[in-house]
């Protein structure tokens, strides 16, 4: 830089300092009460500790199991992750805002891109990754962007308490709690509707997902993610894990092929996970075509039901769940 | 260092002590499993078979599941012994001629344009993908075992970078590959294994006819054309059993490493230097060696199984350790 310039630089400096003090006393004067409580901040206890965010964030990132949950309860999104999984469970709109918002991380988390992050100038970070995952990322830099609050998932079922934290981490709990009224309503109705049957059923669930692979099988109980939705019309999922892995491996497990037996062979009835479109996904095709599935007591007895949206980790995409449910059990319920 | 020579009555005894550990460790196979039967009641499975479950077990899981380790196991080793051979490597194994990473290449594009949604897809691409990279590692390496193995490590790494950068870009491939990269005998019970099966037999067999001349070929080329043995056609021969050998087990089982590095040195020193007796041991520790890994596959966790080529890799590193220290490699 050159000495001439110098002090016309700093006259500048000088003077965008004085209009940005005077701009803000302004603003201060006319707005006072919106402006403090913009700035204002609380204590907000995460899994990365006791962290201090604004009392109502207005540019928020949010990733992982955040995006959907933060969809939903409209707060202010600047940028998210990509969250793939979660399209087929999205309404429309929810649908049409996430395409459009700002992609700052990929799949996984691994895959978050911090200059991306900082260039959306948000203030405050979502971070909706299991605890063993946040290793993946770097929640230093983060920080030097904006707070950061990680509230990632735990037991499948505890995805009612996560998203309803998320939510007010965002400040934007009245439109969850209203989604929150609309689920609990629906699922009422829908145990009411199969009061009479559901709760005599002894039911067992064979899941898609995670260490699935050929040979074995995924067994899902009580507070699984291919089981909470339908607990909540009714339904009890018999037995537990042999082995408590923690996280969702505290609620369901992989047994060899050779246990499907003595795993279902109590079950009066066996729901099974399949793709948003009703496609059997492979894991299960696979149990479904041995010739252990068809001598299962349920199985013979015609009382299976494909479980579609099991996935659903928000009240929304529960609700969407809880069609689905209804439409699968129904068979119950004809004479 | 040279092979300890052995009479002909001794290979036969080693042999039929072989056959009769191989009989033994099959019938464990049956007999063990995640779900516990009694020993009669496998034996009433096998005998009078009457569909209950645990007699469904028995004959439609473990016995596919035996009769497919008992031919990847041999399939491997065979392949095993004649890359040794070929290469005039003791470290060479089939995977160095790119038949392996040609095969998960192939699952890997397979799965991103969608064709390995069944089984007889997913075998169908295995052995295509193992037939083009063997076919592309020969014409390129054909002019001296040792290009033939540089030229199979280089497309192999080739093969490998390429398939890892498509998983990274196609999350949904990485899932379908990770269940099919780690080589595995469970599950395998409803694919079509019986055409596979009956390749790795005539592989088996061409390679025993073929293990006199190649017993030549061992000797150098200049000695393998003056005992009359045509180097060209027996290393091309070789090749194409290799391929077939290896691309079938791979694809009904999926990558297993270490079974065609460790049995021919362990078959070695009964073989007392003979190619055809090695070939013919090779054939029965190869599935004994598999036969054990799967049993110990199944009962290791005590819930699911560890794929099978996690606990060959688990013996592997020490008993290639073991047998290198015990023969020190004897040469061919």
């Amino acid at each position: 830089m050159s000495i001439a310039r110098t002090p016309r630089l700093a006259a500048a400096l000088a003077f965008t300092l004085v209009a940005a003090v005077g701009c803000g006393s302004a603003e201060n004067t006319a707005t006072g009460q919106t402006g403090a409580a913009e700035s204002a901040t609380r204590v907000f206890t995460a899994d990365n500790g006791d962290i201090t965010i604004p009392v109502s964030p207005q540019r928020v990132v949010a990733t992982g199991y955040a995006v959907p949950a933060l969809l939903e309860a409209d707060a202010p999104l600047v940028g998210i992750s990509s969250w793939k999984r979660g399209e087929p469970l999205m309404s429309a709109e929810d649908l049409k805002k996430y395409q459009e918002l700002t992609k700052v991380a990929g799949e996984s988390a691994a895959e978050t891109n911090y200059e991306a992050i900082a260039q959306v100038e948000p203030d405050l970070i979502v971070i909706g990754v299991p605890k063993p995952v946040l290793a993946d990322i770097d929640l230093k830099r983060l920080e030097t962007i904006a707070p950061v609050v990680a509230i990632g998932p735990s037991l499948p079922s505890a995805w009612r308490e996560l998203s309803r934290k998320q939510a007010d981490a965002a400040g934007a709990l009245s439109e969850f709690d209203s989604v929150k009224a609309q689920y609990e309503e629906k699922a009422k109705g829908l145990k009411d509707k199969y009061a009479s049957v559901l709760p005599t059923l002894k039911l067992g669930h064979v899941g898609a997902y995670g260490e699935v692979a050929k040979g074995n099988f995924q067994r899902e109980f009580n507070g699984s993610w291919g089981t909470n939705v339908a607990q909540d019309m009714g339904a009890t999922y018999y037995g537990q894990v042999k082995v408590k892995g923690g996280g969702s491996k505290d609620v369901s497990e992989y047994p060899s092929i050779e246990e499907l037996t003595a795993a279902f062979s109590e079950a009066t009835a066996i729901t099974y996970s399949v793709a948003a479109d009703g496609k059997v996904p492979a894991p299960v095709q696979y149990v479904m075509d041995s010739p252990l599935w068809k001598e299962l007591p349920a199985v013979k007895a015609g009382k299976t039901f494909p479980l579609r949206y099991t996935e659903a980790a928000t009240y929304r995409s529960a609700m969407k769940a809880l069609d689905a449910a209804d439409e699968a059990f129904a068979p119950l319920l004809a004479k | 260092m040279t092979a300890t020579r052995r009479l002909p009555g001794a290979r036969v005894v080693a042999l039929v002590a072989a056959l009769a550990v191989l009989v033994g460790v099959a019938v464990v196979s049956v007999g063990i499993g995640a779900h516990a039967i009694a020993p009669a009641e496998v034996v009433r499975a096998l005998l009078d078979h009457d569909g209950s479950s645990d007699h469904v077990v028995v004959r439609d899981i473990r016995v596919p599941r035996a009769f497919l380790a008992v031919g990847a196991g041999a399939a491997l080793a065979v392949a095993g012994v004649l890359v040794q051979v070929l290469s005039r490597n003791p470290l060479a194994e089939p995977g160095v001629l790119g038949v392996t990473a040609g095969a998960g290449f192939a699952i890997t594009v397979g799965s991103a344009l969608g064709a390995t949604a069944s089984a007889a897809g997913e075998l169908v691409l295995a052995v295509l993908g193992a037939v083009v990279a063997a076919v592309l590692v020969y014409s390129v390496g054909r002019r001296s075992p040792l290009r033939l193995v540089l030229t199979g490590v280089a497309l192999s790494s080739v093969l490998a970078g390429v398939s890892l950068g498509l998983r990274l870009v196609l999350p949904d491939v990485f899932d379908e590959y990770r269940f099919w990269s780690v080589g595995s005998l469970a599950g395998r019970e409803q694919s079509p294994t019986t055409l596979p099966l009956l390749a790795i037999a005539l592989a088996v067999a061409g390679a025993l006819l073929l293990s006199r001349q190649l017993n030549a070929v061992a000797l150098g080329d200049t000695v393998a054309h003056t005992l009359g043995a045509n180097v060209a056609r027996v290393r091309i021969t070789t090749l194409v059993l290799t391929t077939v050998l290896a691309g079938a087990a791979t694809a009904v089982a999926g990558p297993i490493l270490f079974v065609g590095l460790i049995v021919p040195h362990l078959a070695r020193r009964m073989a007392g230097g003979s190619v055809p007796w090695l070939v013919v041991y090779a054939t029965v520790l190869g599935p004994v060696l598999l036969l054990l890994a799967d049993i110990g596959s199944r009962v290791l966790l005590p819930t699911g199984e560890v794929p099978v080529a996690i606990v060959t890799a688990f013996l592997g590193g020490p008993v290639l350790i073991w047998a290198v220290r015990r023969y020190a490699a004897a040469e061919l």
